[in-house]
């Protein structure tokens, strides 16, 4: 056990800091200015970094991934852009598309030129994600794909969708789904922009009325989606582990800046012994979260998969972002509430993919979403009793018979 | 980075839980429960033999020289244990305050002795106030010169293992300020009353010193100079309880599951119930944030580093919650048999109770990670 970074990675973060302080954007205003940036770092070696490199990668350990990361959100860095694209869907080509599929597609996600969203999640079909509704019907040389996808990020600007639809309504639910690459740009996909309780739209509807996809564009064989879906791909493993913590240290010192320009009794807030005592509490969560994260670098270091592990890291710091960002409502009152007209000393620097909110309302009503995608914390919960601690399967009607 | 146990390491943990398995069942420790002087001697001796007694001791002082994370690893197990007996008193709060702090005769005189079980350790930390901050300690015993030597009275508290300790560090204040003194508690001038509390594996004292006199050589480090050395021995001690109490809630953990697999209601297992699945998940989920955050401690701790300090207050804090919260859990998902007095998981509970409080709790290590980042960002 040796907790302090070697040589070659502190000579990497370095290299790294310099780099960004050299190159970083003051301000990204639009998708186009976002897309250079992530060019930018793309040729630079910054991004898609664990992709192989004869894929256009760098085939780069998860440390160097995660300090790239950890060192963007410590300079406050502005996202690059297709982040399902790089993370997601270009893994999954890798390891299930044909060699014509990845000649075509890896490429131009790397740079992003083309955008990609992932068309997974149905209103009827989200913790239940292999209840999905959404039919491609085999027409001979194409697939006639018809129903309603949901909580499509970045569905507003993507080109291409990874999809997931049912090929056999007849197997059990589980066996009858495909996989597909589906043109977002063709008259039977409709896009809206589903507005969040933030106010802001990072994700989408998306509506498909007899939307085409061709038959070479079918990943994996049919009746393999839901395999390929679940199968934990990506190379960017662990890449958020750091940064994510790094972000959350830096909006906690904000908010001890704010606790002392804050009175109660006449007296600074961070003064006041009940609320040093939920700092304290809140930052040796923080700290506990910046360990296991460490702990989660060391497996991916060895070559060690986290497995079911990785539902215990999601629920432990997306539990923990909500009750970081309760506190800092309370400590600010209605200054946490501020979407506009904000004092500058009580702005929080925020960077999303779709803009700067730099606002402590936001993050908190984004908090709200981290338990919920990617599995709730209720699905994690399930997980981790089945596949870690091995207690026995709840009886579930869904698993024998048809979804119809 | 490598935030993983080395195959030694892991060796190590195999071998103390193998022996505590064998030697330290739940069987042994109800029987030290009623034993006049609380432990098993035979089983003193296997540790010595087995070289726990001197793990963090330097080799020419008898011991392993190894460090906290070793120490953490052997602590982890006797929480799961619940072992009853004077280790945590004689190797942490007694030795390494000894190895601290000692001078070089003082080491010599004690470390091999406690490494080879002959002498039993501990530290009277505790007043009837209950501070921590070590620089009020010994808000009522005193320290006066007398001849060559000093003279202490007063008044401590919850003195682990004391009735069957050959030494014992004792702060108290002197013209100076606090000072820290080996005393032997058979000395005349100390008396011993038992403070039982409701973990049947451990023992406190309250230690009454009237006028004991104790030679120049009992003064640890310089007179008025302790406060650095039981600010050091206290972080330790937090870590370390902190290990048991990760132990403790690693077996109540272990036994809940182990137990939610067999209970049927309602003609299915109740593991199958998402209520008890999703409460076992939870506790799960802080039984590995506990192992994180003693581990990093421990290691922060032995490299010296810059956030060491706050590594261990962070630890004991975020640990003695949640390892409450995980015993307590543990009965819960027991249902009424985990309420009997019969059935071992209250030995379990009780052991990481005893340790909520001691060595700082939660609210005192909180204040101290706040204190902390107001001291940096003022400087």
């Amino acid at each position: 056990m040796d907790l302090n970074y070697t040589a070659e990675d502190v000579a990497f973060r370095k290299q790294v800091r310099s780099w960004l302080e050299q190159n970083m954007p003051r301000q990204i205003r639009d998708l186009d200015e976002r897309k250079a940036w992530h060019r930018r770092l793309y040729e630079a070696g910054y991004l898609g970094m664990g992709w192989p490199k004869e894929y256009g990668g760098q085939g780069a350990r998860p440390m160097e991934q995660a300090i790239v990361a950890d060192e963007m959100a410590r300079a406050g860095a502005p996202a690059p852009t297709n982040s399902l694209g790089v993370g997601i869907v270009g893994p999954t080509i890798v390891v299930h598309g044909t060699d014509a599929q990845k000649r075509r597609y890896l490429r131009k996600i790397l740079t992003a030129e083309e955008m990609w969203c992932q068309l997974y999640s149905e209103p009827n079909a989200g913790s239940d994600l292999a209840a999905l509704r959404t039919a491609a019907e085999d027409r001979g040389d194409h697939f006639l794909v018809n129903g309603q996808k949901i909580w499509t990020s970045g569905g507003a600007v993507a080109d291409w969708g990874l999809l997931l639809a049912r090929t056999d309504p007849a197997v059990p639910k589980h066996k009858g789904i495909s996989c597909f690459l589906m043109n977002m740009r063709q008259p039977g996909v409709d896009v809206r922009p589903l507005k969040q309780i933030t106010g802001s739209s990072e994700f989408c509807e998306v509506f498909m009325t007899n939307a085409r996809v061709e038959k070479e564009n079918m990943i994996g064989r049919l009746g393999e989606g839901w395999g390929i879906a679940q199968t934990t791909l990506g190379y960017e493993r662990g890449g958020r582990a750091l940064a994510r913590i790094t972000t959350y240290a830096s909006q906690y010192r904000t908010l001890m800046d704010a606790a002392r320009r804050l009175k109660r009794n006449g007296r600074p807030i961070l003064d006041d012994a009940v609320t040093r005592q939920k700092l304290g509490r809140i930052w040796a969560d923080l700290e506990v979260e910046r360990y296991g994260a460490l702990r989660t670098l060391t497996m991916l270091e060895r070559g060690e998969h986290p497995g079911a592990g990785g539902s215990l890291t999601k629920l432990s710091y997306s539990e923990f972002e909500k009750r970081f960002l309760e506190l800092a409502e309370e400590i600010l009152g209605p200054y946490g509430q501020l979407t506009d007209g904000v004092p500058p000393e009580f702005r929080l620097e925020v960077d999303t993919a779709v803009g700067d909110h730099g606002t402590w309302a936001y993050a908190f009503l984004w908090s709200r979403a981290g338990t919920i995608y990617a599995g709730s914390s209720e699905i994690q919960k399930n997980v981790i009793g089945e596949r870690i601690l091995g207690l026995p399967k709840e009886s579930r009607a869904d698993r024998v018979g048809g979804i119809r | 980075m490598n935030f993983s146990f080395s195959e030694d390491q892991v060796l190590l943990r195999n071998s103390v839980r193998a022996a505590l398995d064998e030697q330290c069942a739940p069987a042994h420790v109800r029987a030290m429960a009623d034993d006049t002087r609380g432990y098993s001697e035979a089983l003193w001796s296997e540790m010595a033999k087995l070289g726990w007694l001197g793990l963090p001791f330097a080799e020419e002082q008898g011991g392993a020289g190894l460090g906290l994370v070793e120490l953490a690893l052997v602590l982890e197990e006797m929480g799961r244990a619940a072992y009853p007996g004077p280790y945590f008193a004689s190797v942490v709060l007694g030795g390494l305050g000894i190895q601290l702090g000692g001078s070089a005769a003082q080491q010599e005189r004690w470390l091999p002795a406690i490494a080879s079980g002959q002498a039993r350790a501990s530290a009277a930390l505790l007043e009837d106030a209950l501070d921590w901050d070590p620089a009020s300690t010994t808000a009522t015993a005193t320290a006066t010169k007398a001849g060559d030597g000093w003279r202490l009275s007063g008044l401590k508290r919850f003195v682990p293992w004391a009735h069957v300790a050959d030494v014992v560090l004792v702060p108290a204040r002197a013209p100076e300020g606090v000072s820290l003194f080996l005393v032997d508690p058979r000395a005349a001038g100390v008396t011993l009353t038992p403070m039982i509390g409701i973990d049947l594996s451990n023992r406190w004292s309250e230690m009454r010193l009237d006028g004991v006199a104790v030679p120049a050589d009992a003064l640890m480090g310089r007179a008025g100079d302790a406060g650095g050395l039981l600010d050091a021995l206290l972080r330790r001690a937090a870590v370390g309880a902190s290990a048991e109490m990760l132990g403790a809630a690693r077996r109540c953990l272990d036994m809940s599951v182990g137990y939610v697999k067999v209970r049927e209601q309602f003609g299915q297992l109740i593991g199958s119930f998402q209520a008890i699945r999703h409460r076992c998940a939870e506790m799960l989920m802080e039984v590995e944030n506990c192992h994180s955050a003693v581990y990093y401690a421990a290691w922060a701790l032995t490299a010296g580093a810059g956030d060491a300090a706050a590594a261990a207050s962070i630890c004991k804090s975020y640990v003695s919650e949640a390892a409450r919260k995980v015993c307590g859990d543990a009965i819960q998902v027991h249902g009424g048999i985990g309420f009997t007095w019969e059935y071992d998981l209250h030995l379990y509970f009780k052991r990481a109770k005893a340790l909520e409080p001691l060595y700082g709790d939660a609210a005192h290590h909180r204040e101290q990670i706040v204190r902390g980042q107001v001291l940096h960002s003022d400087k």
